[in-house]
């Protein structure tokens, strides 16, 4: 016999009333606050953070802009003319390549058709097969 | 000149306001809004006020207190983050559910991605469970052991069930909400609601069988 549907129902609903211990609420609500403390510090430091460097960009004008612009194309300019680029090779002892000729392997024999036994006792009927 | 009201206004409007029905007022709308505004208070008022209603959903569908209270956490965050989002569209009963929904189908399935469902993780809700409990005054002691059996084989059929199943029974049979109100919240038809409360229970029946048998 199966339970009714109403049965199971009224079984489920034993856990309705189901709720954490006494307190419980409290502490949840006592972490909360202080999780939602952190993360407003965590957002605070990073808004700082982001506030502070376009504060900086935009303290910066365009003439800035241009002289460090020409400054930056210069020092790379000269890091590359001074950078030593015809680097000598180093002379590496030369060591003789040893070698020897090995002779290509022979091909097997093809068996002649002269040679092959083509008489008719040898040559099966066509068309019979024997088991 | 006088002018006269134009008869077919009316006319035109009737069968529009028989189709839709003005909403009923949020009955959290002053809580949102104050919460909306920055009173810490008011968001604390409403967590006491749906609190116990979403620990249920929770832990019946996570079967572990840790994890309930983990995710709840998360779930309020979330909510007191999203806001200035909320823009009344539903009722904040309905937006805080469908967050809980969702944060905990998402839990569930990185959960069993993770690792397979131990039962030794599991809590047994059965000896905790206060109105079980508060039964046994009442009932007499064969009929309650028999009855704490029957529970425990349903948490394991419960535990079976796939989450949305689990879910949808979860909100019916244990939070006693209505077919309508699950379909707004899991964003589905109340058809599809139905048939996996259909679905859901036959599979519970058929998990009980042989204890009922037994007992009953």
């Amino acid at each position: 016999m199966k339970p009714t549907i109403e049965q199971i129902g009224n079984l489920l609903a034993l856990k309705r009333d189901e709720r954490p211990e006494e307190g419980y609420w409290q502490d949840f609500l006592c972490e909360f606050h202080q999780a939602q403390r952190e993360q407003a510090v965590k957002k605070s430091l990073v808004t700082n953070w982001f506030g502070r460097v376009s504060a900086w960009f935009s303290d910066v004008g365009p003439s800035k802009w241009a002289y460090g612009a020409g400054l930056a194309y210069a020092s790379v300019a000269a890091a590359l003319l001074l950078t030593p680029h015809t680097a000598k090779l180093e002379n590496t002892p030369s060591s003789p390549v040893k070698y020897e000729l090995v002779p290509a392997p022979t091909p097997p024999t093809v068996e002649q058709l002269n040679q092959l036994d083509l008489s008719p006792s040898t040559q099966g009927n066509v068309g019979e097969q024997v088991f | 000149m006088v002018r006269r009201p134009c008869k077919l206004i009316p006319l035109l409007t009737t069968p529009i306001l028989m189709f839709r029905q003005p909403r009923p007022p949020d009955p959290d709308q002053d809580l949102v809004t104050r919460a909306q505004q920055g009173e810490t208070r008011a968001f604390d008022a409403l967590i006491l006020k749906y609190g116990d209603k979403l620990y249920g959903l929770v832990y019946h569908m996570t079967s572990h207190k840790e994890d309930t209270h983990d995710l709840l956490q998360e779930i309020f965050a979330r909510s007191y983050q999203s806001l200035g989002k909320f823009r009344g569209n539903s009722s904040f009963y309905t937006w805080i559910y469908q967050i809980a929904v969702n944060l905990t189908l998402n839990f569930l399935k990185k959960k069993k991605r993770r690792t397979s469902l131990s039962l030794n993780d599991l809590d047994s809700p059965v000896q905790q469970d206060p109105a079980l409990i508060d039964n046994t005054h009442e009932a007499n002691p064969e009929r309650q052991t028999n009855l704490n059996e029957l529970q425990i084989k349903l948490n394991e059929a419960m535990r079976k069930l796939s989450d949305p199943h689990r879910m949808v029974v979860t909100m019916f049979d244990i939070q006693g909400m209505s077919h309508g109100e699950i379909a707004k919240v899991l964003n589905t038809s109340e058809g599809t609601i139905r048939s996996r409360l259909h679905y859901a229970h036959l599979q519970l029946q058929s998990a009980l069988q042989d204890s009922w048998e037994e007992r009953f």
